[in-house]
């Protein structure tokens, strides 16, 4: 079994790739990661006990095109039964075109687009409804004078957000009015101000079989974050209210594979802040609490049946290090010449 | 309550596994969560501190009715 991953920047702000890729490893030797990797110095390309072959791709803005041609090159000349997509910039164009790659026998197990699109900011209140959690007071703005009265009537400190990607506390008009200026240019219309809720961050990444039944859950709580806000330090929780809520997300929705659910929680009082509709770049933490979700849904994936089993153990620490991989330039020159590792 | 909940090892750390909240508690500090836990009052907890400990009924009350006051800031008597 060949499977490729992307997102295998593991750096300081890291994408899944790398654990979901030793997920795999871990639970059965006999699979073969392939990295997709943007860069050629990303860390997942010189990881060769996780990655067993990496090769460069265009970037996802580039359109589909190429990415699709790169995979049936991979097929073509190493093989390749699956790819489990974990970065957001390109997961729109796998979802598009799963239909394209199945027939081209490269598995995937991704939401549709409809159930894509429930991530998306405007539609979280709706989402945050159905399950029965609340969603913070949020206004939808396009314009400077809707900004500043947005932010009157929200009051400050309150959140400037993009409807998909970036979020900045703004203490003042002003503050509000440059982080508007920076998500617009980047990432467009339209822009959010959401209130500050009080309470602690905790998150639970899932799997759903598309059908309404869970694969696993796992929640957990922050304990230290990087500048950035990745986790650092974290530990298992048995969240009943949180896990149930995560449950009727799937029932309510039939998710079909990975995601994340954010949310503030407060007492029994839980908030949405967002849900990524892939896995956490923490997804190894869940493996190594019990609950390996890349190998639940690599099984799901090619129908077999899967271990469901959602116990875990509250308790469980994560606490992430640094590492330093000393290797010949040779093999940077190798990935950069050819586009490929020699693997 | 909460703190029922609270899984504390014998060097007093107090983990709480529905918020992965943990607390540092000492001796005393364990004593009085486990009878609390096991529905004691304060004043038969007090009387259990007393014959456990070199301390007076009254005093042991008070610091008992302190540290609860402290559990309910913590949000662990709810």
């Amino acid at each position: 079994m060949i499977v490729a991953v992307s997102g295998i920047n593991d750096t300081d702000n890291p994408g899944p790739g790398i654990g979901v890729a030793r997920s795999l490893k871990e639970s059965d030797a006999s699979i073969k990661t392939v990295g997709l990797s943007y860069d050629v110095q990303d860390p997942g390309n010189y990881m060769d006990f996780v990655i067993d072959k990496s090769y460069l791709l265009t970037y996802p803005s580039r359109g589909w095109e190429p990415i699709y041609s790169r995979l049936l090159y991979i097929k073509g000349t190493y093989g390749l039964d699956a790819v489990i997509p974990t970065l957001d910039a390109e997961l729109p164009q796998y979802i598009k075109y799963q239909d394209e790659l199945a027939a081209a026998g490269i598995k995937t197990f991704l939401p549709n687009s409809k159930q894509f699109e429930l991530r998306s900011k405007e539609n979280l209140k709706e989402v945050s409804e159905t399950i029965g959690i609340v969603y913070p007071r949020t206004k939808k703005v396009y314009n400077i004078d809707q900004l500043t009265e947005a932010v009157k009537e929200i009051g400050t400190p309150c959140i400037v957000k993009g409807n998909y990607y970036k979020a900045y506390k703004a203490g003042s008009v002003p503050e509000a009015v440059y982080y508007f200026t920076e998500i617009s240019n980047e990432w467009g219309f339209p822009i959010l101000v959401q209130e500050i809720v009080k309470g602690e961050e905790m998150n639970v990444i899932g799997a759903g079989d598309g059908e309404g039944g869970v694969l696993g859950l796992v929640a957990i709580k922050k304990m230290t974050t990087t500048s950035l806000g990745k986790i650092w330090n974290g530990v298992t929780i048995k969240h009943e209210r949180l896990l149930s809520v995560a449950e009727s997300f799937v029932k309510s929705y039939k998710w079909r594979g990975p995601f994340e659910l954010e949310c503030i929680v407060d007492g029994d009082n839980i908030i949405m802040i967002e849900i990524n509709p892939r896995f956490p770049a923490w997804v190894y933490f869940a493996t190594g609490a019990g609950i390996n979700l890349p190998k639940r849904l690599l099984d799901t994936m090619f129908g077999k049946e899967c271990d469901r089993d959602g116990e875990y153990e509250a308790g469980v620490m994560m606490v992430r290090y640094t590492y330093e991989i000393v290797t010949n330039i040779h093999r940077l020159s190798t990935l950069a010449t050819k586009g490929e590792s020699d693997g | 309550m909460r703190a029922k909940n609270l899984a504390i090892n014998q060097n007093g750390f107090a983990f709480d596994p529905d918020t992965g909240e943990s607390f540092t508690v000492n001796e005393t500090g364990k004593f009085v969560i486990e009878a609390l836990s096991k529905g004691m009052d304060e004043k038969d907890i007090a009387e259990a501190l007393v014959k456990e400990y070199d301390v007076q009924e009254d005093e042991a009350l008070n610091d008992i009715l302190d540290f609860k006051e402290r559990l309910g800031l913590y949000g662990l008597l709810s």
